[in-house]
Parts: structure tokens; sequence; C-alpha cells
């Protein structure tokens, strides 16, 4: 597939939101609190990375359903993406351009399970929102976010900045804990072990689709 | 935030004692610490105080303690159910329900957790809040949906599943059959039967209009007050989110509107079985 020229691309349009929020003073300080916390305490050694076995799991899907890693990768190989939530435009950015590339990420063969720690119906808003046809599901207490080592605990501006936009993370994870995941995400072999990876502290960072497409495609080739 | 330095400060917030918990670990004591550490660089300060002969929890650490068993208990809820799904190991799940509170709403959660766990044995309590309290701090429940006007103890964590409204129900032939909503005048001369177990809708009524109401007690749950409905012994206000089996029928209350939140409840800090652990998360998950 050729590459999309550099405007087209999702990075240039998370790079236009980052930049327009970065404008603005307080947003612009808690970003960066959040980059330096975690880029000081070595948050990447703990993330699964290639080769790792991804730890099996069972989620609650957006409709009240259980949906199991394993019995997905019974299908074939899996993308498994951890979101912030509803709340957050960089991951409504990347889940538009997922839903737009799901037919090429079905087209190689694979299931695409999108992860939020949202609670209380938000994954079901945010499939809707997105007309989305993956399964989103609900990391509850991030479980499995934790397994992963992809979670983090919000830095005291970031959090500030989001209680000043209305977004209560204790009320929308009912958990008190503040914690997020990082945008990562993970293409898995049918037996579980990640082939690809991306992962970045900075959230407005995400994995472009044709890359993701472009890793099952070699993924498929190799099998 | 890795899943081995979670496990270990949990681990240790139960010891209090870095060899005892290093040794249950199964990990050397100077790779334990280390774990340690990079959890307290990773919160930004101590979480524990080491003291010759005592090791005590800093304030920060005995307010991330919660937090992180809750993410230790959910990460292994989800691993767990996922081998338990391919070796079928039995499990129960016990659940209280408050003072009219119907199953209906959570009736899809537990068939999800059934058919993932084949061979689980459910438990309906019915009862009053304080009983039901009793018995999840006893460890004889798993957890319990009970209305936001009961006291709740501290020890018990909870969560709002949904905004139960009374309706109004009926007989087939009753005169208000005709409404499709009815307020509290329209019933000033209607025998309204009042179950002790029933949500309290008809006091909540007397209290907000302060009218003077012709009540019938009856000691019974919502179940009882239905088979005296359809005798035709009075009309009943009850949850909308119960059942209500015909040709009884059921109108919308709207003046006053008489509502209350329920809640899943359970007890913090103790670890769930499996069934519970992820019938929780289930009904977490969701809006009802």
């Amino acid at each position: 597939m050729q590459t999309a020229p550099d405007q087209n691309t999702l990075q240039a349009r998370l790079d236009a939101l980052c930049a327009s929020r970065r404008e603005i003073a307080t947003w612009n300080a808690a970003y960066e609190q959040i980059l330096a916390t975690l880029n000081h305490n070595g948050f990447f050694e703990n993330c699964l990375s290639e080769g790792e076995k991804f730890p099996d799991f069972v989620l609650p899907n957006a409709e009240g359903r259980l949906i199991s890693l394993s019995e997905t990768l019974a299908r074939g190989p899996v993308v498994v993406s951890f979101f912030r939530g509803e709340w957050c435009p960089f991951c409504r950015l990347m889940l538009a351009a997922l839903t737009e590339a799901l037919p090429e990420i079905e087209a190689e063969g694979a299931t695409l399970l999108a992860l939020t720690p949202e609670t209380g119906g938000l994954a079901l808003t945010m499939k809707t929102y997105h007309q989305a046809r993956f399964e989103v599901l609900s990391d509850v207490d991030y479980g499995v976010g934790l397994a992963a080592g992809v979670v983090f605990q919000v830095p005291k501006l970031y959090r500030a900045q989001l209680m000043g936009s209305r977004t209560n993370l204790s009320i929308r994870h009912g958990n008190g804990g503040w914690f997020l995941p990082i945008p990562a995400t993970y293409i898995l072999t049918p037996d579980g072990i990640v082939a690809w990876r991306f992962a970045d502290i900075d959230f407005s960072h995400r994995p472009e689709p044709s890359d993701i497409i472009k890793a099952l495609r070699s993924l498929r080739m190799t099998a | 935030m890795e899943l081995g330095q979670v496990r270990y400060f949990v681990t240790l917030c139960r010891t209090l004692n870095f060899t005892r918990a290093a040794e249950q670990c199964n990990v050397t004591q100077p790779a334990f610490t280390r774990a340690i550490q990079r959890l307290e660089e990773e919160f930004g300060g101590p979480l524990l105080f080491r003291e010759r002969n005592l090791t005590q929890l800093t304030e920060l650490g005995r307010s991330v303690r919660p937090h992180l068993e809750a993410m230790l208990q959910a990460s292994e809820a989800a691993s767990a159910l996922a081998a338990a799904k391919r070796t079928g190991v039995p499990e129960h799940l016990k659940i209280g329900l408050g003072p009219g509170i119907g199953a209906a709403a959570i009736a899809g959660a537990v068939r999800e957790v059934s058919s993932a766990l084949p061979g689980l044995k459910i438990h309906f309590e019915e009862s009053a809040p304080a009983s039901l309290i009793d018995a999840m701090l006893t460890d004889m429940l798993d957890c319990a949906l009970l209305p936001d006007d009961c006291d709740l103890p501290e020890r018990l964590n909870r969560w709002t599943l949904y905004e139960d409204q009374a309706v109004l129900v009926l007989p087939p032939d009753h005169r208000l059959q005709g409404q499709d909503t009815v307020t509290a005048r329209d019933i000033m001369d209607e025998t309204i039967l009042l179950g002790e177990r029933c949500g309290g809708f008809a006091q909540k009524l007397g209290q907000t209009t302060g009218f003077s109401l012709r009540l019938q007690r009856c000691n019974g749950a919502a179940a009882q007050i239905l088979d005296l409905v359809s005798a035709g012994l009075g009309i009943a206000l009850l949850s909308n989110r119960l059942r209500i089996p015909a040709p009884l029928l059921s109108r919308a209350f709207d003046e006053p509107v008489l509502a209350r939140n329920i809640l899943l409840t359970a007890v913090a800090g103790r670890p769930q079985n499996l069934a519970a652990a992820n019938f929780i998360k289930l009904c977490r998950a969701q809006r009802f």
C-alpha cells in the first residue's frame, strides 16, 4: 500500500490537535508533566514487548457479554489496543481511523479489540459514536492494562486539568485511583505472543493504521 | 507500573515484613526491595517507613493500597476466568437483593458468568439491607444490590448501577387502566398495598405529598404483593425494573416521581471469588 501524504496521516491530525492544545498554558504544563514523569521512571521497561506472551484475559464488552482473548485468538491474530476513554479527543481520532481501517484489518484475518478503563456503559457510548464494528472492552480496575505494564497514575496537573473540564476519572472508572493506560497497541500471533508493538508515553502519539495493517500482512506472510 | 511490583507491594501491606513478603512472593529480598523502590519512584514518594523492627505504610502507601489491591484482583480475575473457562472449576455466586430489587436487571450478567463457568451455583438472597450487609461482612454473600438510602459501612465498596423508579401496578379491570401516567391525586382514594420488602415507594409517597393515603400493610415481598393486586385487594407502587406478569398492568407514576438509586456493593479489599469478581466487573462495565 502507498503511504498516504503526511497531512492525511492519523499522526498529522493528532499533531495538529496537540499543537492547538499546547497553546493553552495549563494544558501544556499538564502534558509536559506526564511526559517528564513517565520518562523519568523508566516506564517502558515494564511494558510487554515483542516475543513475550500476552496474558490471557476475559473482559466485558460494550454489550455486556464476556469476551475471551484465547477464544478470539482461535480465529487468528488479534490487535489489542488500549484507549484512555470516550472523553479523550486523541482517542476519538484514533478510533475513527481504526473504524475506517477495520475492513483491511479483517482482510488480514485479524480481530481488533479496543480496551478502555471506562465503565458505566461508556464503552457502548464510544462504540456507538464511532459506529464501530470491533469489540470495545471495559478493562475494569485496569487489570489487563496492569498485566501488560501499560498503566500509570495520572500526575497532579493533568488530573486538575481533567477535573477542570468535568472529566472525573474516579466516577468514569468506578475507581478512585486515577490511573490511565498509555495508548499501546499490540499485535498478537494466534498463540498469544506479541509479534508487534506500538507503545509511547506521549498520548498524542498513536500507531498509524497503515502500519498495523503492514505488520499484520508481514505476520501472515511469515506464518 | 508492573504486575509483579504491585503483587509485591500488596503482599508487603499484608505482612509488613520485607523478608516474609519476599519469601511469599518467591523472590530474593534484593529483587523484592528493588521492585518496591521502583514502585515508590513511580508514585513519587516512599510507600513504607522502614524502621529497624517496624515496617509501616506511609500516608501515600495507605492511599494507594486499596487501588493497587483492586487492580491486582482485576488482573487476576481476568486471567483466572480465562483459565477456568478451559478447566471448568465449579464456583458459587451469591448475590443479595435489597427490598423490592429484582434480579431482572442483572440477569444478563449472571448468564454471562454462568456460561463462562459451567456448573456455577447461583444463589439469591432477598432481605433487608442490614442483614445483607452482615452477610457480606461475614462472607456469606459475595455482593448485594442495595438502595442508596440505607446506611452503608465504610468497608463496603459501592457503585451506582441504575435509578429505580416507582410504577403503579393495577389489576386489569381497574378504573385507571386507560391512563398512561398516574399522579398521587389519582390514587388518593385507592387502597395501596404496602409491602415491608417492596422498596418503600408508598411510604415515600406519603412523606413527599403529605397526603393521608389508604395503606394496607402486609409483610411480604414483591411476589406476594403482585398476588394480592391480582386478587383485587388494592394497587401497589413497585420498581419499574421488576417484571410485572400479565394480566396485571403497570402505569408510569409521574407526580411526584418516586425514585432511588440502586448500588452494587461488596466488601472492600477482600479478594472476591472468580465468579463474583467477574460478575461485579460485568455490572460495573454496563449502563442499565
